[in-house]
């Protein structure tokens, strides 16, 4: 009975929630479903949690096994992202489970996974849908004898100070599993790589054969861009994103530098925006084609005409549409192959257009624009539109090389109006 | 041997011009027409030799009407021959005039079908392009 009110409730609560929900107008996600192993995460990570609602998300926590969580309900997604902090969990509750997390994800939604040192085979398995296989030894870590942070209560090196990429004020602390990518993938992209110094091994045991992951092979954080867009966040430390690593110095050993304050927060709030949505998503409005000179758009094109194309795109801001500037979007005269392959030009308010002739091939032909660039979704355009010969009375009127055989008809007929009056007139 | 041969092929010559020289001139009119048609169509096969036949129409309109002009010359100059007994005068003609024009005209349509040189303007009223009004 309780529990039916409950329901009754939390039903009527999200009711208006459904108005405020992830759209193409407002590309950033809105509802988050955190699913964590006790709620001590909630308050142990609440820097990490607290930027995120500053920023306007709203948060739903979860038990990992709770038995009324679900991702969907009546065939309509109750979430719009879903944040797995739950390395350990075994089972899911309620109705979710590896298949109904990937199905979230291939509808278009984001995630991120964090792992940990006593990562479950449940999670391991939802990064390996996802693209990145964690280490299969459960109890190792990533090691570090070089590059590791100095600190009081950590003495095996398991804490990776981590600046392996570019603009960050302080290096990133980690202390996790690590994992590598298939180098086939396209779609998956290393943001942190542990250094060449690093392996990953138990660090409670002597090592008897070599590590397997080692080096730069080993990636402490990736990300997943799909090709419907949607976009995963795998990482395999959980205290990454904790209060005491955020709020920690960082010196690396070996250096005298010592940072106030490490670069986690930094970090992990620009790949946040990343991963939500915020920042790096693009969208092409406003496809035109015309006529050089005309401004309507016709439904057939001849060959060898001249005709323009235009299309506008926009970056979402976090906020706005600010308009996308670059020279490098090109648009394709599709059929089969490309026919023509031009560069659009921009007047840096995110109008692009370009001016072509259609070549002397009729058929049924595409604009086409692909656009992929790294951190920034997809753009996929298309366009048919038919292109015809030409008609009777687009020919040339006179061919300048059948001259002769017009001059003989002449001249024929001169030749025989003069033989009929020779013939007949004279005696 | 050749000698013979060579005073055989002069005497030939000669006789076949004196021959020819006693036909009547309404003949050596219409023989003079007949090679003006001949040579007009040698004279357009030989320019299409050399550039090629790319407006295979209007080359065929224009050797088809020459040849046929020539050949229905031909034709009146058998008819009109008083050796040859067996024709009528006086409506001799009218096939003359009557023939080359039907030609002309067939040579047109032909060439108004593939729609080239001479093409769609021979009528302009028919219209022919289902997207214009």
């Amino acid at each position: 009975m309780a529990k039916l009110l409950l329901y009754l409730t939390l039903a009527t609560s999200l009711i208006p929630l459904f108005s405020v929900a992830f759209s193409p107008e407002n590309p950033t996600d809105r509802r988050v479903l955190v699913l964590v192993d006790d709620f001590a995460i909630k308050s142990s990570h609440s820097l990490y949690f607290g930027s995120l609602t500053s920023r306007g998300f709203q948060l739903e926590f979860k038990l990992a096994d709770d038995p009324n969580i679900g991702l969907q309900r009546y065939g309509q997604y109750l979430y719009d992202a879903l944040v797995l902090f739950c390395p350990s969990v075994e089972r899911f509750g309620g109705s979710i489970d590896v298949a109904s997390i990937v199905d979230f994800v291939d509808s278009g939604h984001d995630l991120i996974v964090a792992a940990d040192s006593n990562a479950s085979d449940l999670i391991r398995e939802v990064a390996t849908e996802c693209g990145v296989d964690f280490d299969e030894d459960p109890a190792a870590m990533v090691i570090d004898h070089i590059n590791y942070a100095v600190s009081n209560f950590d003495g095996d090196h398991t804490l990776i100070a981590s600046d392996d990429f570019i603009k960050a004020d302080a290096p990133v602390l980690f202390q996790g599993i690590g994992h590598s990518l298939n180098p086939a993938n396209s779609l998956v992209l290393k943001v942190l790589s542990a250094s060449s110094s690093a392996y990953s091994a138990n660090p409670k045991s002597k090592l008897s054969n070599p590590p397997s992951l080692t080096g730069s092979a080993i990636s402490l954080v990736s990300v997943v861009q799909a090709r419907n867009n949607a976009r995963i966040l795998i990482t395999g430390s959980l205290s990454m994103f904790s209060n005491r690593f955020f709020r920690s110095g960082v010196q690396k050993a070996g250096s005298s530098i010592k940072h106030e304050k490490s670069g986690n927060e930094q970090f992990l709030t620009e790949i946040s925006k990343w991963v939500f949505h915020e920042r790096g998503h693009l969208k092409a409005v406003n496809v035109r084609h015309h006529k050089v000179g005309e401004s309507d758009e016709p439904a057939i094109y001849r060959i060898n005409d001249d005709l323009e194309y235009s299309v506008e795109i926009y970056e979402w801001s976090g906020t706005s549409w600010e308009p996308y500037v670059s020279d490098d979007v090109q648009v394709q005269f599709y059929m089969m192959s490309p026919y023509v392959l031009k560069t659009l030009s921009t007047d840096q308010k995110g109008h692009y257009s370009a001016e072509f002739k259609v070549p002397d091939v009729y058929g049924v032909f595409q604009f086409k624009v692909e656009y992929q660039r790294l951190g920034y979704t997809s753009l996929s355009l298309s366009k048919q539109i038919p292109v015809r010969p030409y008609r009777h009375n687009e020919y040339e009127r006179f061919l300048p090389a059948a001259y002769p055989y017009y001059g003989s008809a002449f001249s024929m007929m001169a030749g025989f109006f003069i033989f009929t009056i020779v013939h007949l007139y004279s005696k | 041997m050749a000698r013979s041969t060579g005073k055989d092929a002069q005497a030939l010559f000669h006789s076949l011009r004196s021959a020819y020289a006693a036909t009547p001139t309404t003949l050596k009119i219409i023989d003079l027409y007949v090679g003006f048609a001949v040579f007009t169509a040698l004279i357009q096969v030989v320019y299409m030799a050399i550039v090629g036949s790319f407006p295979f129409n209007s080359f065929l309109s224009g050797v088809l009407s020459c040849v046929g002009t020539a050949v229905l010359a031909v034709c009146l100059r058998i008819q009109v021959n008083k050796d040859n007994k067996e024709f009528k005068h006086q409506m001799i003609f009218i096939p003359q005039i009557a023939g080359p024009t039907t030609r002309a005209s067939f040579c047109r349509l032909c060439s108004l079908q593939f729609g080239a040189a001479f093409g769609d303007h021979e009528f302009p009223w028919i219209n022919l392009d289902p997207a214009s009004t």
